[in-house]
């Protein structure tokens, strides 16, 4: 007693699954995962995809077969079918609109709602020559060693996205992810742009290459993050990048930092 | 010098603009960062559901049964700590659990053991642990803290499940499919409706008693299908877990979080209740957890995993399966109320 095909709950839940694996193994080959996700859960989110990929095909098999053999499924009664193509389509529903419509998220609104990262890293293991580092390298650099007098007229090259800092000037900064972006947090450096010129917009990228000078803070206190910073309430020192070049630059394909 | 940099629009004081737009929120930026978090978090959660499924399914195929289930520890520590230490052998998250533990009680085991595999195995388990050291490298105190308040918190409630007789405590329906695999000397005969007077106490009725569920449980169909119907339930409550939890980290208001999230007693009290809400399995919970785990005690983020799994708005209907109304409410209560004391007491500890 065979139900037609297309009314066999197997095939829509196949379906279903079948999107789902196509949105875990579309986001590794459309970047979408660099964008989200630290990149040691990667395999682990294709590997996923080939699994509900694998299921989807079974299911098909199982929706194909299911006329026959019948017995099978005495239990699944109509409701329950209905119920369940139902619950099918709701979900690939959301595969869909998850697979038409990739995040584009903006990192300095991102940065604004999220505390500055303090963890000291273990991982910066040795101090590469001042150009070669980079503004992640800078930040936990100036962590473990602060005093800003140590890095004056040291060479900078840099990127990242410009973070707007409530009273200071934009800062160009950095997301740090343990997991994915939803634990993201923000760190930056202070650079003395250029007078008179417009300050570059919230999120644009950009490419600075200049030096680190030592400049005297604004003294108000403004909480928050601070790195390279020494003194007491009035006049602290502070390390601020002096951009010789600043080039604007497409967000790169990796723009998580570990 | 400076090429192309996008022009902030007011050049008189360039400060103050940066200043503005830092606090203003613009709203389609903003859902679009939502809409990254979402995914963001969706995707980093959908393996370990994936893998969490493929467990349940495998542990309903080779489903657990027979006379050794009614040879359990009974004791009133032992028994809890034993039914807790099978979810090292039976890894799920509490979905896949509830099930499995329905089993348990409808094979004969004691019912304090089937509450500790109940309560605890949901986070002593292989993934569940996994997926906590993925989302919180660099917390190591958690990864002991939390299976061993989930033990605590399951040995409370067995024993404050015992106050109950089980006849008030279990659904009736469960009741009278369990008195069919306990040695007939141990139920009354008043409580009996079927079963062979004067067999031995070992005999093994596991088969008929177990009714047509498990000889389903055989056919690898069936366990696809019910694996994948599984996946598609929780996965559609984790897209609900996780849009929530975008929404309330993209548009809560950081200073309520903050304000909330450093009193001690009320940070704790509202991440409890958020776990209520959000549903989500212990698998993936540490992942949502992410979120606010910057901007709250830790005593708080201990709770929020130690009461999700116990209970909360999806396992009401689960847990609907095993308790009557009133077993469900004790339940509820100590639960609430052991998490409470365990979060408090970490907050001493590590604040």
């Amino acid at each position: 007693m065979g139900r037609p095909l297309l009314l066999r709950a197997a095939l829509w839940r196949a379906l279903a699954l079948a999107l789902w694996a196509v949105v875990l193994l579309q986001s590794g080959l459309d970047g979408r995962l660099d964008l989200l996700l630290r990149s040691i859960f990667h395999p682990l989110v294709s590997a996923a995809g080939v699994v509900l990929l694998a299921l989807a095909v079974l299911q098909v098999l199982v929706a194909l077969q299911g006329g026959r053999g019948g017995g099978r499924a005495p239990a699944e009664s109509r409701r329950e079918q209905r119920r369940d193509t139902g619950l099918s389509l709701v979900t690939a529903t959301i595969a869909v609109a998850l697979i038409v419509r990739p995040p584009n998220p903006s990192f300095a609104d991102l940065a604004s709602q999220r505390p500055g990262d303090d963890t000291t890293s273990d991982t910066l293991s040795f101090v590469l020559p001042p150009a070669q580092r980079s503004l992640t390298d800078w930040v936990r650099l100036l962590r473990s060693q602060p005093d800003p007098q140590l890095y004056a007229g040291d060479p900078v090259r840099i990127s990242g996205f410009v973070l707007p800092v409530p009273g200071e000037p934009p800062q160009l900064a950095r997301l740090l992810v343990r997991c994915c972006l939803a634990d993201a947090t923000p760190v930056g450096l202070p650079v003395r742009w250029t007078a008179g010129q417009p300050l570059p917009k919230a999120d644009q990228w950009l490419a600075i290459e200049g030096r680190m000078a030592v400049e005297r803070s604004r003294g108000a206190d403004r909480g928050g993050e601070r790195v390279g910073h020494r003194g007491g309430d009035e006049g602290s020192e502070q390390l601020v990048v002096v951009p010789e070049r600043i080039k604007p630059i497409p967000r790169p394909a990796r723009p998580l930092e570990p | 010098m400076l090429l192309a940099l996008a022009q902030a629009q007011s050049a008189s004081d360039p400060v103050e603009t940066v200043r503005i737009q830092a606090m203003a929120i613009d709203l389609p930026v903003r859902l679009n960062t939502a809409w990254a978090l979402f995914q963001g978090l969706l995707l980093e959660a959908l393996p370990f559901l994936l893998i969490g499924v493929l467990i349940a399914s495998l542990a309903r195929w080779l489903s657990p049964g027979g006379a050794w289930l009614r040879r359990l520890p009974a004791h009133p520590i032992g028994g809890p700590l034993s039914g807790a230490a099978l979810g090292f052998a039976l890894p799920a998250c509490e979905c896949g659990n509830v099930p499995v533990a329905r089993r348990l009680l409808v094979g004969g085991a004691p019912v304090g053991t089937a509450l500790g595999f109940l309560f605890a195995a949901p986070v002593l388990n292989p993934i569940v642990i996994a997926s906590t050291w993925a989302a919180f490298p660099d917390q190591p105190w958690l990864l002991l803290a939390r299976p061993l308040g989930a033990v605590l918190v399951a040995l409370a409630l067995a024993l404050l499940l015992r106050l109950l007789p089980e006849a008030e405590l279990l659904r009736a329906d469960l009741l009278e499919e369990r008195r069919l695999n306990q040695p007939l000397a141990s139920v009354s005969l008043l409580e009996r409706r079927s079963g062979v007077i004067g067999l031995p106490a070992d005999t093994p009725l596991a088969a008929p008693a177990l009714g047509p569920a498990d000889s389903e449980a055989s056919s690898w169909r069936e366990v696809l299908r019910h694996g994948s119907r599984e996946f598609l339930n929780l996965a559609l409550l984790l897209v609900a877990g996780c849009a929530l939890a975008a929404l309330v980290q993209a548009f809560l208001p950081r200073q309520w979080l903050l304000a909330v999230g450093g009193a001690p007693t009320l940070s704790i009290l509202a991440l409890m209740a958020l776990s209520l809400v959000l549903s989500v399995c212990s698998s993936v919970d540490a992942f949502l957890a992410l979120g606010f785990a910057g901007q709250i005690t830790p005593g708080a983020l201990l709770a929020f995993l130690l009461l999700g799994p116990v209970i909360d708005i999806k396992l009401v209907g689960l847990l609907g399966l095993l308790f009557k109304p009133r077993g469900l409410l004790l339940t509820t209560a100590g639960a609430g109320l052991a998490v409470l004391l365990i979060g408090q007491w970490i907050n001493l500890w590590r604040l």
